[in-house]
């Protein structure tokens, strides 16, 4: 286990820097689930952690085709303990280590997948997936339409996105743009434990790639779950947003850790007697426009809040298509992004603090649509 | 070889008694870690022999066709030799009617195998018809050999309506065929080798393939210096899966020699550093290709782990069509090889010496494939593209997504206004197959 531990490169300082809060969730992990004998009635709740678990578990169970493998998956559970239990349960030969290497065992996911297997990869994080990037894009992403239909790819590249706390530059970064932008690809970016079960879930099931980006810093959290979300067939369709709060005066929109900030932020306008709209987008591709273009319709102010860099964005690709769409005459103010700051990620707290969006910035912007300044 | 798991256990007494001891370590202790013994002198190495020789060349027939001393060969009979040397002839036939044809402007890019016909052919033959193969690019022979036709392979450079590889969407020489085990060619250079492990680790959990079937995996000397080849080896090596990675060293990755391209003992040496069965073969030895690759083929199921076989050969052809080789080789050079290390002469001798093959026989192979090829190429020539609304299907599969409907639904809008009524978009739809009609419905 020594040496295991030492190959694991970043994952054990990861796990150390991280906030108490959410390393005192981690100590909470289930002893076991009780969803499958609760009674009527009973609220439920799970960590994002537990949910992602969950949705594999369920469709390990289902499908004898579906396998994981990356780096200490197996027999250390996992960096962030996310496929705890299941080398247990499956065996090594459906949870299986391999070594750092992301496009080789990327390469494997993707030979596997294209012989009839329905591989989930996971990456410590998305920030070493670059090694593997050419997997994903140009063979995963394109093989089904390159061979005339003949060959389908369907993987499941899913691992921590976006910034954490204190990793520097080369751990903090948002993907959903790079892969936002590949057709053949789908990308996901879920926030609650419901949308993590119901859309990994999804994701396991589906024909194409897709490319599951968490959130290191919402593993430990806890959401409420509907006896719907508790059930092992409870799905979510990739391609759709959810309206998690409905406004009338502005539209949040916001994906992974962003969607909490913009339901704080709508909280704090609400006191002010603003309504405020919160979307969730669940799918970076495809695209749920015709959502956010309802909502705008509606609420006639678009802001929208990422943890990505500015340029060629996800926020960037929603403003060019709501400018392009009906909504436009609709709008009564510019649209506004709010999004990490364009530098590559500071260390230092005080700094890495300043570099992405927070409730308070939130709420200032939102009232700055409103042309509300005070 | 060192297999860590089990010698663990084993060595556990020699940890305990190295650690209590205060004398000088014996000879044949070892690090608490590995099997390596312990010396006293300092002896940095540099050859995967122990001796500071090349790695050797596994070959059967000499440059005329005649079997070396001592040589076993494959068993074959004589039909199979025709099978044999009509496919290697097959090759270099259709390869001057593409590559003129490319050169006449009619398809974009083409690449032969010029004089590594025995390293395809033979890997081809020595292969099961069913073990699944990927290729780097070069490796039409593999397809051909399997049934592949010609009509298919004109459909393809051509991108017409009969493609069944990919409906035209890719260069020429992409090949890809489900029904003949031959995965979908894929331009970044070494993708597939990481790929056949998970290929072969697929087939692995498949009850009906499982110690049936391997993973054949071909690619270039040039390509082994991607890091995908490292990951590759390494995976299919941890991760044990019946995988063959076949080595064309054909001398050239483009225009880098490969004396440029490694200092070490060539793509052979590296197989032992990742715990692999390794062999160097002559790849113009089509009979030494089939029986290595045969063996190798056992060796991959029986012990279910990878083996690397390396081919030496020769690229007498330039690397593609975008390339001119006489700017980076000598010309004579080129004549050289092709007249004194030349796969087809070298099994055609080796026929005649079994009175297998003559003078007739030759002149009407050669002209049957001619024929062949050239009506196949007629027939590809005129045909249509598939219809114009596949541009967007195959994106994904399932239900498609807003973005591809919306994209059709626009190019409908267009086709439907113009496409009648304008004599530029008439002309370009009539390429098509239907016309163009499919998207004015």
């Amino acid at each position: 286990m020594v040496s295991r531990l030492a190959l694991s490169r970043l994952a054990p300082v990861l796990n150390v820097a991280r906030s108490s809060a959410s390393a005192a969730a981690r100590r909470n992990i289930r002893p076991a689930r009780s969803y499958a004998t609760s009674s009527d009635g009973e609220q439920h709740s799970m960590t994002v952690r537990d949910a992602l678990n969950v949705a594999m578990e369920e469709e390990m169970l289902r499908d004898e085709t579906v396998f994981i493998l990356g780096e200490e998956v197996a027999r250390y559970n996992g960096a962030y303990k996310v496929t705890k239990g299941l080398m247990d349960k499956f065996g090594e030969k459906r949870v299986v280590d391999t070594p750092i290497t992301e496009m080789g065992f990327a390469g494997i996911a993707v030979g596997a997948a294209l012989q009839g297997l329905r591989p989930i990869c996971e990456f410590m994080t998305f920030n070493f997936a670059m090694q593997a990037i050419d997997q994903i894009v140009n063979s995963a992403g394109k093989t089904y339409y390159m061979s005339g239909g003949n060959v389908p790819c369907p993987v499941v590249f899913r691992g921590p996105n976006g910034a954490a706390a204190g990793v520097g530059a080369q751990h903090s970064q948002d993907y959903a743009a790079w892969y936002g932008s590949v057709p053949g690809l789908k990308v996901v970016s879920p926030w609650s434990a419901e949308d993590c079960k119901g859309l990994l879930k999804a994701a396991i099931r589906d024909p194409n790639p897709v490319v599951f980006l968490e959130n290191e810093m919402m593993y430990g959290i806890s959401f409420p779950m509907s006896a719907e979300a508790m059930s092992d067939n409870f799905l979510l369709p990739i391609g759709k947003c959810k309206v998690e709060r409905e406004g009338t005066d502005v539209t949040l929109v916001g994906h992974s850790k962003m969607v909490g900030h913009c339901m704080e932020a709508a909280e704090a306008l609400a006191k002010e007697g603003i309504k405020a709209e919160v979307i969730n987008l669940r799918s970076i591709r495809p695209l749920d426009i015709d959502t956010i273009i309802k909502s705008v319709k509606k609420t006639n102010r678009l802001v929208i809040v990422e943890g990505g860099w500015p340029g060629f964005g996800v926020g960037s690709e929603i403003c060019a298509q709501i400018v392009e769409s009906e909504a436009f005459d609709y709008l009564d103010a510019p649209v506004e992004r709010v999004t990490g700051a364009d530098v590559p990620t500071p260390y230092a707290t005080v700094l890495e603090n300043l570099s992405f969006p927070d409730t308070p910035v939130i709420v200032k912007v939102a009232k700055r649509a409103l042309y509300r300044t005070n | 070889m060192i297999r860590p798991s089990n010698s663990l256990l084993a060595r556990a007494p020699v940890v305990l008694r190295r650690s209590f001891s205060t004398g000088i370590p014996r000879r044949n202790d070892h690090l608490p870690t590995t099997n390596s013994p312990i010396i006293t002198k300092l002896d940095f190495f540099n050859s995967v022999t122990g001796n500071d020789t090349q790695i050797p060349t596994y070959r059967l027939l000499d440059g005329v066709g005649k079997p070396l001393d001592g040589a076993q060969l494959p068993e074959i009979d004589e039909a199979f030799a025709h099978r044999l040397y009509s496919n290697m002839q097959l090759l270099p036939t259709l390869d001057n009617v593409l590559y003129n044809v490319q050169r006449q402007g009619k398809i974009s890019f083409y690449m032969t195998a010029h004089g590594e016909e025995a390293t395809i052919v033979g890997s081809a033959a020595a292969l099961d018809m069913q073990d699944e193969v990927l290729g780097q690019y070069r490796e039409m022979g593999v397809l051909l050999w399997r049934g592949f036709t010609l009509d298919s392979v004109m459909a393809q450079c051509f991108g017409n309506e009969e493609d069944t590889s990919g409906k035209g969407r890719q260069m020429p020489v992409h090949f890809g065929s489900p029904e003949h085990h031959f995965h979908t060619i894929s331009s970044p250079l070494a993708t597939q080798i990481p790929q056949a492990a998970g290929v072969a680790y697929a087939l692995r959990r498949s009850p009906t393939r499982r110690s049936k079937n391997i993973a054949a995996c071909f690619f270039g000397e040039g390509a082994a210096s991607e890091g995908d080849f490292h990951a590759g080896l390494m995976l299919a090596s941890t991760i044990p899966s019946p995988a063959l990675f076949i080595a064309r060293n054909n001398g050239f990755a483009i225009s880098t020699p490969s004396t440029e391209q490694y200092n070490g003992d060539g793509i052979a040496s590296r197989g032992p550093g990742y715990g692999i069965d390794t062999l160097r073969v002559d790849g113009n030895d089509v009979l030494a290709v089939i029986s290595a690759i045969r063996e190798a083929r056992k060796r991959c199921l029986e012990q279910g782990r990878a083996v690397l076989v390396e081919a030496m050969t020769y690229r007498v052809g330039h690397h593609s069509t975008s390339d001119d080789s006489f700017a980076y080789r000598a010309r004579s050079e080129v004549e050289d090889r092709k007249r004194i290390d030349n796969p087809i002469t070298r099994f055609r001798l080796f026929m005649e010496s079994r009175g297998w093959w003559n003078n007739d026989a030759e002149t009407e192979l050669k002209a049957r494939l001619k024929a062949d090829v050239m009506k196949a190429f007629k027939r590809a020539e005129t045909m249509k593209r598939a219809e114009l609304g596949e541009l967007f299907t195959d994106v994904y599969g399932g239900q498609e997504p807003w973005n591809i409907k919306e994209q059709r639904q626009e190019l409908s809008r267009l086709v439907k206004k113009y496409g009648t009524i304008w004599e530029p978009w008439q002309k370009e739809l009539s390429k098509f197959r239907n016309n163009g009609q499919d998207l004015m419905k």
